[in-house]
């Protein structure tokens, strides 16, 4: 999955470089393995870089549009052989490359450009196409959510000089921009010196949004679809401490994701929230590594633990999903050997994952999902947690419609969480 | 009664459409820069004339009074103030509406009026810095934070950077904005021959803005409805600086998101300054006086700027919900005989209006003039909506042209925003491009959604302003320099 960040400054005198730079810096969190930036021009010009200095330095335009990926073998943007435009898709999709050439020949021919573009996915099928970005060589944006995509686009707004669109709205905020509009699904935007259009495309029903969007993805300071994530996360917890069974001294979060899970469930039993690790190195996300290796050394290097406070205490840990319990097993093992804890009661803010992906948002391997192949009892003899305790789908349903969301839960083995509407 | 009325665009014509209806009967002359066909049609019908002049000068305007020889005169646009085309009618003894050349200053120079704010101790005041020199504005721009900079004249609503600084990781690249734009504002200013300070660098506070439009005599003050303007280009609050594309009033007196308090602190500072104008000035002001405020957590009720007239698009609000006879009450105005006089509107009714421009506007107005367009009429008074004329050229050949700014303004009004804005949306697809050059408005102007994110925003501002008027805090902005001491300096930045 990739993430967008597209910026238009309608004055020309702005050079982008360094806000495409920051921008792309607070998407990090997304999936950070490679970065892609292009901006108008004779011909549209992209440039890839697993570092992010080196693709914002060309951003030294009025307009970029950029991508942030996490496979390297990805080709999340592509442009065509004339250089006419370039289509940032945040998935890889089989209609990318129909898609690009009929935007070419529709861009080249100087048709109206947001009548091309819905001509285009229509023709292209438009019910698998993802969440684009395109960019021209004249410079214009047309940005379009798709009904069957997964994540939300954020419009917003630097005073009277730019328009940003990106997949989350952190970027917006530190960019020093107001968010000025969550883009339904089927929404687009064209963005021209002279003209900016809002439209509507793609019949497909909306397949709502990826339930790890909310989950573990977004940033807590993100709102997603008007809904506050860090809200959001501290209300599963909240949920979660009615499956509290026996005493513990402290609740305690696994970094980072899963502190605000963490706070709300400590709020309802009134035992206090401890911080328990340290991470070292910056924020990796653990979750969004492909390879196993890379994976587990990142796990390693989040949980030094803050001795003191929890030795001999009786401990409710939370975490806001389980995959295949590696960071759990990992953390349970130092909360025990290296801590020296009595008691580990583990608490999921989401149900047992039991399904792939059907749509391959989250690399989840059948084999590797410990709720799909684990028994309960022998979960918890594995994690060596004193008991294992989840939210059920009708919890996550329940608290997903409270917000007005409708999130896919395909990999928790149901249609939808929340709204159906 | 005869009125002449000077002016060519969509305030005018909402002026004349109020004036029509007087028991006074009046007939319309109008003195127009292009033959606004919206304004021809009032003329005619009212068995009055139209006439295409340059009424930015005083002598042609001046010619055209003495051909009409009207009964009142009203000066709609703030140019032909500033031009002392007012002056010349008053000391030719006609009665006018409209401010004098040296009332009309505090719209023309943003110095004056902000000086005038802080000598007289006015509530809603802002920080600012002036320059009449490149030299100067460079030198000082180097070490400017978090502000705005505008043309120090008006200039027909355009120039202004917003650059919000409040993060040093940016600030840089904020800097070389500011700059690259205070070269490229200078020589823009440069063909402003009637003004000293060329640039104006001011505080940047941020909120809900809104209009508060007053008529006065120079002693009584009569406050007309709070509208609320909407000064970006495009959809959602995006895109470039305009003159205004729409507006939104009602119900009554205040706005969904402004409260009687806040009305109340707002018509007294405009009430202030326009004393303490007078004062200076040394003359009435007799005409239509305006702030555009802002609701900011600074002070509450703030001042952006002032107009020296009716606000446009916001006059166009006033068309559906003037009870009173509106006629009556500028001739009274322009009289010196205000007192007494009372204004009541529809109380129920609330009204949106919506412009309609080329593409090209406001930025390239060039290419955005000289397109044929077309409005059916029939087809918006079906909606119970009406068209104003504003930046739209008749032709000889029958057909209109825009001339490079807002086209139309459609007006439409209703007991509740959502019906109001259900029929607005209609009555925009009335107007047709001909030659397919792109036309564009906002749609979002006057829905559901947008008024909720303002009374949000609002609410969020009142807990802000609220606060620090508790701690005796409203207007200050302390800022502390180890070794320099603590000032009251907003204007400079992160980069020393």
């Amino acid at each position: 999955m990739g993430s967008l960040l597209a910026i238009y400054a309608f004055d020309e005198l702005w050079n982008l470089s360094n806000i495409v730079r920051y921008g792309l810096m607070s998407l990090q969190h997304r999936g950070a393995q490679n970065f892609v930036v292009c901006i108008p021009g004779e011909r549209v010009k992209c440039l890839h870089s697993e570092n992010i200095d080196e693709v914002s330095r060309g951003a030294s335009k009025n307009v970029a549009l950029a991508v942030i990926g996490n496979d390297s073998d990805n080709m999340l943007i592509e442009v065509d052989d004339s250089g006419v435009v370039a289509i940032a898709s945040e998935r890889s999709w089989d209609g990318a490359s129909r898609a690009l050439q009929a935007l070419s020949n529709a861009f080249s021919n100087g048709g109206d450009p947001v009548t091309s573009f819905i001509s285009t996915l229509n023709r292209v099928s438009d019910d698998v196409a993802p969440s684009m970005a395109v960019l021209t060589k004249r410079g214009e944006l047309v940005i379009w959510r798709s009904p069957s995509s997964f994540s939300p686009l954020v419009l917003g707004s630097y005073g009277f000089d730019m328009a940003i669109v990106s997949s989350e709205s952190v970027a917006i905020d530190i960019l020093g921009g107001d968010v000025k509009r969550f883009l339904k699904p089927g929404e687009g935007i064209y963005i021209a010196k002279y003209i900016v259009k809002h439209f509507t495309a793609g019949v497909s029903e909306h397949r709502g949004l990826c339930t790890f969007e909310l989950l573990y993805l977004a940033r807590h300071d993100a709102i997603v679809d008007g809904v506050s994530v860090y809200e959001f996360r501290k209300h599963l917890g909240r949920e979660l401490a009615k499956y509290l069974e026996s005493d513990v001294d402290v609740v305690v979060g696994v970094p980072e994701t899963a502190l605000p899970y963490a706070i709300g469930f400590a709020e309802v039993i009134k035992k206090p929230f401890e911080m328990a690790f340290m991470a070292t190195g910056g924020r990796r996300r653990s979750m969004l590594f492909s390879d196993p290796f890379e994976k587990i050394v990142s796990i390693h290097l989040k949980m030094n633990p803050i001795r003191g406070v929890l030795e001999g205490k009786r401990v409710a840990l939370v975490d806001d999903s389980m995959v295949t319990g590696s960071t759990i097993k990992t953390v349970s093992q130092i909360l025990r050997f290296r801590v020296g804890v009595p008691e580990v009661h583990l608490f999921i803010a989401s149900p047992p994952l039991i399904m792939p992906c059907p749509f391959s948002v989250l690399r989840l391997d059948m084999k590797g999902l410990l709720a799909a192949n684990l028994s309960q009892s022998l979960a918890r003899d594995y994690l060596e947690v004193d008991s294992l305790h989840w939210l059920s789908k009708e919890d996550v349903d329940r608290v997903a419609s409270r917000f007005g969301l409708k999130l896919c839960g395909k990999c928790f083995g149901v249609d939808f969480f929340g709204c159906r509407k | 009664m005869k009125v002449l009325l000077i002016g060519s665009g969509g305030r005018e014509h909402a002026l004349a459409k109020l004036i029509r209806r007087s028991v006074l009967e009046p007939r319309l002359f109008v003195a127009m820069d292009y033959r606004n066909p919206g304004l021809e049609k009032e003329s005619v019908e009212t068995g009055g004339k139209m006439f295409i002049v340059n009424t930015v000068s005083a002598k042609d305007v001046a010619n055209v009074a003495e051909e009409v020889s009207p009964d009142l005169v009203v000066v709609g646009p703030e140019e032909p103030q500033f031009h002392g085309v007012t002056d010349v009618l008053r000391e030719r003894g006609y009665i006018v509406f409209g401010a004098s050349s040296r009332c009309a200053e505090v719209e023309k120079s943003k110095v004056f009026a902000r000086s005038l704010m802080w000598k007289h101790d006015i509530y809603g005041r802002l920080y600012f810095k002036a320059f009449t020199s490149i030299e100067e504005a460079r030198k000082f721009i180097e070490f400017a934070g978090d502000v705005v900079i505008k043309p120090a004249r008006q200039a027909g609503g355009k120039g202004v950077k917003v650059l919000r600084d409040t993060q040093a990781y940016l600030s840089r690249d904020r800097a070389e904005v500011k700059k690259t734009y205070i070269e490229k504002l200078f020589s823009e200013m440069e063909g402003y021959r009637d003004i000293d300070y060329k640039i104006i660098v001011e505080q940047r506070v941020e909120g809900v803005e809104y209009t508060s439009m007053i008529i006065t005599d120079g002693d009584t003050i009569l406050p007309l409805p709070l509208v609320q303007d909407h000064p970006h280009a495009f959809e959602f609050d995006i895109g470039p600086e305009t003159g205004g594309m729409g507006s939104i009033q009602g119900p009554g007196w205040i706005l969904p998101f402004i409260t009687r308090e806040e009305f109340g602190k707002t018509v007294e500072v405009v009430s202030q300054v326009l004393k303490a104008l007078q004062s200076e000035v040394r003359e009435k002001y007799v005409g239509a006086f305006a702030g555009q405020m802002m609701l900011t957590g600074i002070w509450g009720p703030t001042v952006i700027e002032f107009y020296s007239r009716f606000g446009d698009p916001e006059m166009s609000n006033l068309v559906p919900i003037v009870a009173s006879d509106f006629l009556e009450i500028l001739d009274k105005a322009a009289r010196r005989k205000l007192a007494g006089a009372k204004l009541d509107i529809d109380e129920d009714r609330v009204t949106i209006v919506k412009a309609i421009a080329p593409a090209g506007y406001p930025d390239n107005r060039r290419i955005a003039a000289g397109h044929p367009i077309h409005v059916d009429e029939g087809g918006v008074r079906e909606l119970g909506c009406e068209v104003l004329y504003a930046s739209v050229e008749l032709l000889a050949n029958g057909v209109m042209y825009t001339k490079g700014s807002r086209v139309f303004e459609i007006v439409c009004s209703s007991d509740n925003y959502d019906d109001a804005y259900e029929r607005i949306e209609k009555a925009i697809t009335y107007v047709k491009s001909l030659d397919g050059w792109p036309l564009f408005y906002r749609s979002d102007i006057g829905s559901r959604e947008l008024l909720n994110d303002r009374i949000r925003a609002a609410e969020r501002v009142r807990t802000i302003y609220g606060s620090r008027s508790r701690r005796g805090l409203l207007g200050k902005v302390l800022m502390w320099v180890p070794g320099e001491g603590v000032s009251d300096n907003p204007l400079i930045g992160f980069v020393r």
